[in-house]
């Protein structure tokens, strides 16, 4: 074979097609910043990541508090093994994973807030005022869990009460932007609620009566469909084939409080309450407590009752396959026993539901077993305020709100203390009462099988009561 | 960048030019062997002492040797005794000698047509010296031109030869000295004998990984290991990976799991980064392969809790020759993905004359390999025995101009799990082909095909049952059929285990996960060699490769298996991963010699580009029995691309002095396409030398036993870029109830590649006529702007994301040695050994959080990144015991050893008896630690006291401060493992008679012996568990990983 050229050239020619082909050319698959907020609708769209981070936000808070409250217990491997001790370092992915989520939903609508421009119209401002609404909820998030938490990138930290009086503003000025009542009545809870935390038992008593007038009043971060944000809390109550949490038996009947019911979870996927109206009579009822008025107690728990708690919604569901299943515990009663709230309470029946025998009522926003019989055997305050952290515990069960009631508080992460030189050594410790109990205290209980009666080790609302004067539990109290 | 290429283009017409300067070039000096004295002088003695005048033709005489004649016989006697033979006649017409081509006597077997360009062709025969044994498939190679062909296994070949009156022949076979010959025509009559002398030492051995092209290793300051198909073939590994282990002196090879498409953890001189995959880069016949050796981004068998490496399936038949290089200077030239090494791989393209027919089969038995087992009803609940088989037919040849090599295989390796739950199937197609397109122009070319497919069975750390987890675990405890089972199986009743049996032989039965991979690969070389000196080599080629990962959860096993009805949650979770890698190259060589002074230059471009996309299809509440996601009430998918070219132009030389001193230079710039413009070009420079002593006078007449030294030692720098548009993701995109929702995306962070800067140094050495030889080097390798995954203050809103601020050293000593203690005619011994040490640490992560390689939360085990520390020490809780045996005090997050092994290396033992051969190899670490998370689970579950004080297991606690005393679980991880131990024979030509032209029986025990210091196997420790694609990990827990079983394999191996 003879060539007629030499190839040299053809190399040499290669090489030079190359230089000029698309073979160099790689496409970003991605949008970058700039194209995006000069692109359409991206302040919409924006919020709408505000309103996903929300979601995911509240989920972790109530994956993980309720571990560490004495509502729920891990009864498998998954999700963290320590909480439940309770056992909480600074250094634990969860508590940086908890801290981190919360920063984020701050940082997300702050950058909302800041980066976009935002025209005079109503739609514009509704949006401003959704920022401004989510931006308040990451304060007081970080003053019920965290000993403290910087509000700007690597800033100081800001105590609880700085954080609450941040809230309060913002809120302020997001209910002035909002256009409808329920929106207003939203930003008003949450300023009762705030109050409520720094012990201002005036102005919290004056916003709760504001939202007597709306009993129903709910305001829900929202999960579902396939790209989600999906309810981490229903997979682990209920949704995933094994449900690694497990709820301290006094309080089985209120699990599952977010279940499915459509063949795909994702269908239906219940959404989480950050403000509901419940709350605005408790604070009434524990503000009548703390001055000694337990008439106004009972008719206030009374009103809380008839008002709004008998008017959430309670669905017939068929939870026949929970069988508890789980590592941790495998004695956890599954037919309907007697209950004792602690080795000294009278065994009661009506908590601990047979679910293989029928349907269960299951409470998606409140629930509770206290009647009005119970309210009307009120004598002393302690009996108001025992009463009030129960129902608190009952309504609120799934929603994040126990390990706060309970003066827990989680300590800033290392991971934010080995960047950000304002967090000092105060900072990165947890707080955990004394009379909080270790080593899975919290969750324990004792199964009589003969007897066919289940004990709780201790009754923390008795315990809450005992350690009233505690600066980190029950505010109006100081 | 572009103009990098016109540059190339500028410098390739350059060499194009003629090279007639002044400057006198040689190929190089070539050992010639004497010839006997020329015809033309003998018959010009005669003639002037006959006082006579010679007329001839000058065509007939070229060549020719003179045969011995009496001087003192007449004139017409000695003129017929001188030209016996040689085809010429004489008349003698007065004082005139006339010289003319005898009609009646031609040259006897020389087919040639009697003039130069007449076709010629040489046949020989190529033996050992010593052994006398024929050294079939040496090659036998005109020199400066491309032809060349393989001797047959009797060693016999037949050359055609280029139009020429003499040739230089090289003939070469690794393993022996290359001998060059100068063949006239005239002696073409005769069949040649070449006799090649081991070479035990290697200086002269061609080599091409980290050079371009062709190279001695004379020449160059870095040690490059290469390894010979033959090696290769003797060892029947079922993928790549496998076969290179414990044959690489300085690297380290552990597969990080028993199941088919485990990945494999690859590592030479350390751990370099912290973020990318230690496994070295890998080429076939010059084009880059896809080595992804964790899981992929989405779909890559992640589903069965372990990645599932490319390594597994990369062609391993018809392999020629290996080389490798570990680092350092000599991977400057592979530039910004070659911080880990080069691995290259040559295949066959051409055989003997003869085309030749090989077929080998290989049968055998597989075993699990329960040393590692806790409990001894372990086997009997998830093992069986096994089945392997594997066919090969190969033909190879030569005809003319063209060679051509072509193979298929078929492997099917049933598996030691219940219900052939791991089984492999693999089926490999490989040609290659060479041709002489002209005589300055070659090409090769090479394709392969493999389809691989297998099963797995649940694994590691997937929540929900897996067989591992529930039998050595301890986890019948807490899942499964209730009542639960006492989890120490080995205490059950003969009837409780029963039923534990049924249960997880229904459970293991019902699994149903497939992974199926197709890949195809080519390679297209051309070379031209316009003049002697210069050589110009372009190469194109792809890798494809496309796997399909496939995981069917039925309600039958769900319900099973959690004990809750389940009817609506059965599942298909498909993934699928198509990566199409180009390679091009061009490059050019320029050998001078100036006098006592030498260069071989080295010119060239390369481009990379690799397309990586993945999808994955799902669908959920799924019938039972059905097998595509068409019949899911449900369907989801995702997706995934990454495209990036990397592109660079290298320039080399090599200059030498006296072939004794020499000076590598080097630098290459690269360009990426992940930042564009942002990251600008890149330079990896590099400069060493290698020094000769042993060609010193003062040296042999001082150190006989000491026939050969070489002294070498360089600089140079390696990197590893970024994954593509990484700091650009600063938006992205997820839903909000089926509304389009933007977030924080990755944080917009200035990124550069990270670089490998590393200074070696070594002494290699050859005792007693080399029959030990000794290679000695140490290394410093500091890695800067080390990309870490730095998290995020959490007030800062933002994603982890991978910086440049870290600092990585590795160090060490590297030593290898082969001592050959017999070598006779009939016998030979020879033992190997390798030895390496190794120091890393992280020298500085300029105040970055530590962050995590593998392993779970902080709380429990994680293998962690941490300024001060090596990479991937095992961190998590320290606790003490007090003198009651209760814990005292415990210690969150502490160092409880390094996952990387200080000390580690190879051995191996070859016995050859005449057509005996006896063989074995294994490799050793020492100095590594793993977490026996496994065990750590039996004390959780009450499987065990896994050595737990009493006082503890009995105190209030029970076991509820099972992650407290993560130490007690940690155990050291030294190990001593024998691979392979096998015999061939190769039966006597009588036996066979002319059924065959030989035939070779063998046996080999694959994983027969294992010795190690931790009670689980030290190598089945998760690496898949990477933190992403292609990322850094160093393995180090053991948690439900299933050990290599073991293989008795006989085999027969016939050539036609």
């Amino acid at each position: 074979m003879k060539l007629s050229f030499n190839p040299l050239y053809l190399l040499a020619s290669a090489s030079i097609l190359l230089s000029s082909c698309e073979l160099f050319e790689v496409e970003n698959p991605y949008v970058t910043e700039d194209r995006f907020i000069d692109g359409q609708q991206s302040l919409p769209t924006w919020l709408n990541g505000v309103r996903r981070q929300t979601s995911l936000t509240v989920g972790t808070v109530v994956e993980f508090t309720e571990l560490v409250s004495d509502n729920y217990f891990n009864n498998y491997t998954q999700s963290s093994k320590v909480f439940d001790n309770p056992e909480i370092n600074h250094f634990d992915r969860d508590v940086t994973n908890i801290q981190a989520n919360i920063q984020k939903l701050l940082e997300m609508s702050e950058f909302g807030l800041t980066k976009f421009t935002f025209s005079d119209s109503p739609a514009d401002q509704q949006i401003r005022a959704e920022l401004l609404f989510s931006k308040a909820y990451a304060h007081i998030l970080g003053a019920e869990l965290y000993v403290g938490l910087p509000t700007t990138v690597l800033g100081e930290v800001k105590s609880p009460v700085e954080l609450r009086t941040l809230a309060i503003a913002l809120l302020n000025e997001a209910a002035t932007l909002y256009s409808t009542a329920a929106d207003k009545d939203a930003c008003t809870l949450l300023i009762a609620r705030c109050h409520y935390g720094l012990g201002n038992m005036t102005e919290a008593t004056n916003f709760a009566n504001q939202i007597v007038a709306t009993p129903l009043l709910l305001r829900q971060v929202k999960y579902g469909t396939q790209n989600g944000p999906s309810n981490n809390f229903q997979s682990a109550i209920f949704s995933n084939t094994t449900n690694w949490f497990a709820p301290l038996p006094r309080l089985d009947f209120l699990d599952p409080k977010y279940f499915h019911q459509t063949s795909n979870i994702f269908d239906d996927e219940k959404p989480i309450a950050i403000a509901k109206a419940e709350e605005a009579y408790l604070i009434l009822a524990e503000a009548q407590a703390v001055q000694n008025n337990l008439t106004a107690v009972k008719q206030t728990l009374k009103d809380l009752l008839s008002n709004t708690v008998s008017k959430r919604p309670v669905t017939q569901l068929n939870d026949k396959t929970d069988t508890r299943n789980g590592g941790n515990r495998t004695d956890y009663p599954i037919t309907a026993v007697q209950v004792k709230f602690d080795a000294q309470s009278p065994a009661m029946s009506g908590f601990v539901l047979d679910r293989a025998n029928g349907t269960i009522p299951a409470y998606s926003v409140s629930g509770t077993h206290i009647t009005n019989t119970e309210i009307d055997a009120i004598q002393t305050q302690d009996e108001a305020l025992y009463l009030i952290y129960l129902l608190r515990q009952e309504i609120f069960i799934a929603e994040g709100r126990r390990m706060t009631d309970l003066g827990i508080r989680f300590p800033v992460s290392e991971r934010e203390q080995l960047n950000n030189r304002n967090v000092s050594e105060q900072h990165i410790k947890a707080i955990i009462p004394d009379f909080i109990p270790k080593n899975r205290g919290l969750d324990d209980f004792t199964y009589d099988r003969a007897n066919a009666t289940v004990t709780m080790a201790y009754d923390m609302n008795k315990v809450l009561v005992q350690h009233k004067a505690s600066p980190y539990v029950m505010p109006f109290i100081k | 960048m572009k103009s990098y290429l016109l540059l190339l283009t500028g410098a390739c017409l350059l060499g194009a030019a003629p090279t007639q300067g002044k400057m006198l070039t040689t190929i190089s000096t070539y050992t010639t062997q004497a010839d006997g004295s020329a015809l033309l002088v003998s018959l010009e003695n005669i003639a002037k002492n006959a006082n006579k005048r010679l007329v001839y033709d000058k065509e007939i005489l070229i060549g020719k040797k003179a045969a011995s004649y009496d001087k003192n016989h007449s004139l017409p006697r000695m003129l017929e005794e001188l030209l016996r033979g040689t085809g010429i006649a004489y008349q003698i017409k007065g004082d005139i000698i006339l010289l003319h081509a005898s009609t009646e006597n031609p040259a006897p077997k020389v087919e040639t047509r009697s003039q130069s360009q007449q076709q010629a062709v040489l046949r020989g025969i190529v033996r050992d010296e010593l052994t006398r044994q024929p050294v079939s498939e040496a090659t036998i190679a005109v020199v400066a031109k491309n032809r060349s062909i393989k001797a047959g296994v009797d060693g016999n070949f037949k050359l055609d030869l280029p139009a020429a009156e003499s040739w230089i022949i090289r003939v070469s076979f690794m393993g022996y000295k290359t001998k060059d010959i100068t063949v006239s025509r005239s002696s073409l009559s005769q069949k040649l004998e070449i006799d090649l002398a081991q070479d035990l030492f290697g200086l002269d051995e061609v080599v091409i990984t980290g050079q371009g092209l062709d190279i001695n290793k004379r020449r160059l300051s870095t040690n490059i290991a290469s390894i010979g198909g033959d090696e290769l073939a003797k060892v029947p590994a079922t993928r790549f990976d496998q076969l290179l282990q414990s044959k690489l002196p300085n690297a380290q090879i552990r597969l990080t799991g028993g199941q088919s498409g485990a990945t494999s953890i690859i590592r030479a001189r350390g751990v370099v980064s912290a973020f990318m995959n230690s496994t070295p880069v890998i080429y076939v016949d010059g084009v880059r392969m896809d080595n992804l050796n964790t899981a992929s981004a989405i779909g890559g068998g992640s589903a069965q809790g372990a990645g599932v490496s490319a390594l597994a399936d990369i062609p391993i038949d018809n392999i020629e020759r290996v080389e490798y290089v570990n680092g350092g200077a000599a991977t400057t030239l592979y530039g910004s993905d070659a911080a880990n090494g080069v691995i290259q791989i040559f295949t066959k393209k051409g055989g003997a004359d003869r085309t030749s027919v090989s077929a080998e089969a290989t049968l055998g038995a597989e075993r699990a390999t329960t040393d590692f087992l806790h409990f001894q009803r372990t086997k009997e609940l998830l093992f069986e025995p096994g089945l392997f088989q594997r066919y090969n037919v190969a033909v190879n040849g030569n005809s003319g101009k063209v060679g051509y090599s072509v193979t298929g295989a078929y492997l099917n390796s049933s598996g030691v799990q219940l219900f052939k739950q791991n089984q492999n199937k693999r089926f490999d197609l490989r040609t290659g082909f060479k041709a002489e397109l002209h005589e300055k122009v070659s090409y090769e070319s090479s394709f392969s095909f493999v389809n691989n497919s297998f099963k797995r069975t649940r694994n590691g750390n997937q929540g929900g049952y897996t067989g591992l987890w529930y039998a050595e675990s301890g986890a019948s405890a807490v899942t499964g059929p209730t009542p639960r089972f006492n989890p120490r199986i080995d205490d059950l009743s003969e009837e409780e285990f029963e039923k534990m049996k049924m249960f997880v032989h229904t459970a293991e039965r019902l699994q149903d996960n497939e992974i199926v991979v197709n890949r195809f690969q080519t390679g297209q070389t051309f070379q031209y060699k316009p003049v002697h000196n210069i050589n110009i080599k372009a190469v194109g080629g792809i890798d494809y490769r496309v796997v399909r990962n496939q995981t069917i959860q039925t309600n039958e096993y769900l319900t099973h298996t959690t004990g809750n009805l389940t009817t609506d949650r059965g599942s298909i979770n498909n993934g699928e991963r198509k990566f199409w890698g180009l390679t091009l190259e061009l490059n050019g060589q320029h050998r001078a010699e100036i006098g006592d002074f030498s260069a071989v230059t080295t010119v060239g471009g390369q481009l990379f580009r690799n397309e990586d996309k993945q999808v994955a299809y799902n669908g959920t509440n799924v019938r039972d029995g059905a097998r595509t996601i068409r019949e899911a009430i449900a369907t989801s998918s995702d997706n995934f691309v990454d495209e990036v070219v990397n592109y660079g132009v290298y320039a080399q030389t090599n200059l030498g002095w006296k072939n004794k001193l020499f000076l590598d230079l080097g630098l290459r710039g690269d360009g990426n396409s992940a930042f564009g413009k942002d990251i600008g070009v890149q330079y990896y420079p590099k400069v060493g030398f290698s020094y000769i002593p042993s060609s010193e006078s003062w040296w042999s007449d001082n150190l006989p036993f000491l026939p050969s030294a070489k002294l070498r030692g360089n600089y140079g720098v390696a990197g590893n870029f970024p994954p593509a548009f990484l700091n650009l993701r600063t938006v992205s995109f997820a839903g909000y109830l089926g509304s389009q929702a933007a977030m924080f995306g990755m944080p917009g962070v200035d990124l550069r590649p990270e670089k490998t800067t590393t200074f070696e140094a070594g002494l290699d050495l050859g005792f007693w006529k080399d029959r030990i030889t000794l290679s000695a080097g140490l290394y410093h390798a500091v890695t800067n702007d080390a990309l870490f995954s730095v998290p995020a203050a959490p007030s800062t809103g933002e994603a982890l994301a991978l910086r440049n601020v870290g600092t990585i050293l590795n160090r060490g000593l590297e030593f290898s040695t082969q001592i050959v203690a017999i070598q006779k005619e009939n016998t030979s011994l020879r033992f190997n050994l390798a030895v390496n040490t190794l120091y890393n640490k992280v020298l500085s992560s300029n105040g970055a959080a530590p962050f995590n390689l593998a392993g779970f939360s902080e709380r429990t085990i994680q293998t962690v990144v941490q300024e001060g520390y090596p990479i991937g020490f095992i961190r998590g809780a320290y606790g003490e015991f007090g003198e009651d045996g209760v814990l005292e005090s415990t210690t969150p997050l502490q160092n409880l050893g390094t996952t990387i092994p200080d000390l580690f290396g190879s051995m191996g033992v070859n016995f050859q008896w005449k057509s005996l051969n006896l063989f074995a190899n294994a490799d050793y670490q020492q100095g590594a630690y793993a977490n026996n998370w496994d065990s750590q689970f039996r004390y959780n579950y009450g499987a065990g006291d896994e050595g737990i004080p009493e006082g503890e297991i009995n105190s209030e606690f029970k076991r509820t401060r099972w992650l407290q005393f993560t130490n007690m679980f940690v155990e050291k991880t030294d190990y001593i493992k024998i691979r392979t131990i096998g015999a061939s024979y190769t039966l006597p030509q009588q036996m066979i008679r002319s059924f065959a032209k030989s035939m070779v029986v063998s046996g080999t025990v694959m994983n027969p012996f294992n010795f190690a210091t931790s009670s689980f196997d030290p190598e089945a420790t998760i690496s898949g568990s990477a933190q992403g694609q292609g990322r850094a990990t160093t393995g180090g827990i053991s948690y439900a990983t299933y050990s290599a079983p073991r293989q008795y394999l006989i085999s027969v191996k016939m050539s036609f």
